[in-house]
């Protein structure tokens, strides 16, 4: 699915703008990263983006436009129910969307497996792990085969060793799905770790300081980590940033 | 400025306050300030050098018990309250019977055409303090196996009005008077006609400041007949003074009440020896009421419980 | 077991003992407190009447915190459909906490008459408003994330409800149910000062008869009705967010 966004606009109690007429176009297949200082606009855009809010002005399209519920979305947190069990969570995409009970569970115990968490599915999220909630809301945002995905710093809160398997986890499923990938992070190594394209934002208004297509091999795996054109690739995304 | 008046302001309250603490007498009162506590309001405490404060009550206000632990000089209760409270040790004395007779009653329909007080508890719903002595005496005599009994509801009217078959024990000088204003036509018995009868609104103190300081009891008790007299002869400043403090009774009620309720202040024994007397007799009839009734385990000596100055 | 028992049984044995004491030797007069021995007297003497009127207290407390029970949950979501509903009605419910019983319960007599519905309603006014107030924090105060989640999938208002706004308000619901049952005993006694029976009546009638010890006797089964309540909603809320949050599991 394509995202394009022409002259949006986005002003908070009237006064503040957070993000100022900006023109972007997503391809089918991409995984961009968004990147940029807190409060530069990136959360807004991203659930304007899933039209959980609307813009001022200026119009959002996606392509094709056809059937419904093809986006998903990924919290900072997990946000799963506490009240019901993996499998429930997992399927409640479906559920909401009336998809009957059979159907949904099959699809919730595909999406499990892609993550790795089949063998969790009758545990409680109280149970877990924050890496693994974290895949149960992956599975969850996945469950819907969507092809539009969002995710808003996923991972921020889970230690390292959790967060580097997470990103190839992720990669390989993007790579396996073929589906558009919209990153935020404040991470500038996950940001090149994980995307081909990425965007830096301005500290206030949303402008686009940088938006450069990343020099970086196909396959990303924890080699990957040593090598020095990620480091290239950190340093050009960290001088926008900061300039 | 305001420091230096406070600064000399302090000593002189702190005088005031120290004065206040031993000569102020605390008198508390049962109910709220009616014409049964006339007496007291009109009494001149200050022409005889007495620093006189009256506190009125209201239900439940549990004047023997303050009265017995001190922290009241003096209190009102009735006769029966006095002759339970010694049975469990709390001393206090009676030394002032307003009420020469006890103006209890019940209060029903006249559309009932009851002959007598049994009749009452024949039907319908009775509203009474279960525990008071004239209810258990009641249900002795009577039974109440036909009738629904509830609590009293303290003086208000609202339910006897409202059902035909509704009676409520009353003050004799009291809810009648307010069921006829509202329009209803009502038949009164009065308790005493089962021979239940002990001294009512009676002036109590405890025994330990009687015998530390019986003159200042018999002065109070001077000032307080004299207050009676006052009041029986002209209510109108003291009916006054009580409606400003209980506007919940109007000026007229006041007037009806205070003429009402003369003949069970003002009786042969009282214009024989004096208002607020007691006899001997008459309180071991009631502890022998009590005694019948199991509610004391052994006989209280009549004398100890009131004393005449 | 040991460890939420005995802590709570120490003090209490220690106080009860010195009660004892200082009654025994005077240092506090008989008829202003009573010896705990007199108030265990008085319930072993008068067993059969306070087991009544403890039964009939608690039918009519449960009675009316079952009732505020459904009835404030009820008016919880009416309140949180919209901001406009809440402004124009959450005021009368604040009312309900601030109205003193003791006077509105006579009002309830002349409504419902003498006999145990006014004890119920009695019960009801006194107990509702924690309910409203909690449960109505509850939904309202949902993750926004799981809001978005919910309309990110096209879920109904309904469905919202249901499967989101109330699971998750569960814990706070508990909240108000537990203040709320305590308060459903007070006010089932208060009623009964008016309406007569149960341990309001007890205390009532005790009381005129100067029985301090009965008075406590009824005192104290009325806090263990009230304590036993208590406990039951914990139960309850214990059995139901068992699997739910880290610190549930930690109990």
């Amino acid at each position: 699915m394509a995202v394009q966004l022409d002259a949006v606009r986005r002003v908070f109690d009237n006064k503040h703008v957070v993000i100022a007429g900006m023109d972007l176009r997503i391809d089918p297949g991409e995984f961009l990263a968004v990147l940029g200082p807190s409060g530069c606009g990136k959360s807004t855009l991203l659930r304007m983006i899933a039209r959980l809010a609307e813009p001022d002005s200026g119009r959002i399209r996606t392509e094709p436009n056809g059937e419904r519920f093809q986006t998903a979305f990924v919290f900072q947190d997990a946000h799963l129910l506490p009240w019901r069990n993996v499998l429930d969570n997992t399927a409640l995409p479906l559920e909401l969307m009336g998809e009957a009970k059979a159907k949904r569970y099959e699809s919730a115990r595909a999406a499990l497996e892609q993550v790795g968490l089949l063998e969790a599915l009758d545990r409680y999220p109280g149970q877990l792990s924050g890496g693994m909630r974290m895949r149960v809301s992956l599975a969850r945002a996945l469950v819907t085969e969507p092809r539009l995905l969002l995710l808003d710093e996923p991972f921020a809160a889970l230690d390292e060793i959790t967060r580097f398997h997470l990103d190839v986890q992720l990669r390989e499923l993007w790579q396996r799905r073929g589906m558009t990938v919209i990153f935020v992070t404040h991470s500038v190594s996950e940001a090149a770790f994980l995307a081909n394209r990425a965007v830096v934002l301005a500290r206030r208004g949303g402008a686009i300081k940088l938006d450069r297509t990343l020099e970086l091999p196909a396959v990303r795996n924890n080699e990957l980590r040593g090598d020095p054109r990620l480091g290239q690739e950190m340093r050009l995304l960290l001088g926008a940033i900061e300039e | 400025m305001v420091r230096r008046t406070f600064l000399k302001a302090v000593p002189a309250v702190g005088l005031l306050t120290a004065c206040g603490r031993s000569s102020r007498i605390k008198l508390a009162l049962n109910w709220k300030p009616e014409p049964e506590f006339g007496g007291f309001y009109a009494a001149p405490y200050s022409k005889h050098g007495l620093d006189v404060q009256i506190l009125p009550g209201g239900a439940g206000t549990p004047t023997v018990q303050m009265v017995g632990a001190g922290s009241v000089d003096f209190g009102i209760v009735s006769a029966d309250e006095i002759v339970l409270a010694r049975s469990h040790g709390n001393d206090v004395v009676a030394l002032f019977a307003v009420f020469q007779n006890n103006p209890f009653g019940i209060m029903a329909h006249a559309s009932r055409n009851l002959t007598n007080i049994g009749d009452v508890l024949k039907e319908g719903t009775i509203a009474l303090q279960s525990g008071l002595p004239f209810a258990r005496l009641l249900e002795r005599k009577f039974g109440f196996s036909h009738v629904k009994v509830v609590p009293s509801p303290g003086g208000d009217i609202t339910s006897f009005l409202n059902d035909e078959k509704f009676a409520q024990q009353c003050y004799l000088t009291s809810e009648p008077i307010a069921a006829r204003r509202k329009g209803a036509s009502v038949k009164v018995f009065a308790v005493s006609e089962i021979g239940y009868n002990p001294y009512t609104t009676v002036l109590a103190v405890s025994g330990e400041s009687l015998r530390k300081n019986p003159d200042a009891a018999k002065a109070l008790v001077a000032v307080v007949r004299e207050g009676w007299r006052a009041y029986l002869d002209d209510p109108k400043a003291a009916n006054q003074q009580m409606h400003q403090l209980n506007s919940t009774m109007d000026a007229e009620t006041f007037a009806e009440v205070a003429e009402v309720q003369k003949p069970f202040i003002e009786t042969e024994d009282t214009r024989r020896s004096g208002l607020g007397t007691m006899s001997r007799e008459r309180w071991e009839t009631l502890i022998g009421q009590f005694k019948e009734l199991g509610d004391i385990s052994r006989t209280i000596p009549a004398e100890e419980c009131f004393r005449v100055l | 077991m040991k460890k939420t028992l005995l802590p709570p049984l120490i003090p209490f044995i220690g106080l009860t003992l010195m009660a004892e004491f200082l009654v025994r030797q005077g240092f506090v007069r008989p008829y202003l407190v009573p010896a705990p021995s007199a108030v265990f007297r008085a319930m072993i003497d008068s067993r059969v009447e306070l087991l009544q009127a403890l039964l009939s207290t608690s039918a009519g407390s449960l009675a009316g915190f079952a009732l505020s029970a459904f009835t404030g949950i009820a008016i919880a979501v009416l309140l949180s459909s919209s901001r406009a509903v809440q402004r124009a009605f959450y005021p009368y419910a604040i009312f309900f906490q601030t109205v003193p019983l003791i006077a509105v319960a006579p009002l309830l007599v002349i409504w419902f008459g003498f006999g145990i519905q006014t004890v119920i309603a009695s019960a009801f006014v006194a107990s509702v408003f924690p309910v409203i107030a909690n449960t109505l924090s509850g939904i309202l105060s949902t993750d926004p994330p799981l809001r978005d989640l919910f309309r990110l999938y096209g879920a109904s208002p309904l469905a919202t409800l249901f499967k989101l706004r109330l699971p998750a308000a569960l814990p706070q619901v508990f909240t108000g149910l537990r203040v709320s049952a305590g308060l459903a005993v007070i006010g089932a006694i208060v009623g009964e000062f008016i309406a007569g029976g149960g341990l309001g009546s007890v205390v009532d009638i005790a009381r005129t008869q100067q029985r301090i010890d009965k008075v406590f006797a009824a005192v104290l089964l009325a806090s263990v009705l009230g304590l036993g309540l208590f406990g039951l909603i914990n139960l309850l809320s214990h059995l139901t967010l068992r699997r739910w949050h880290a610190s549930e599991q930690a109990e």
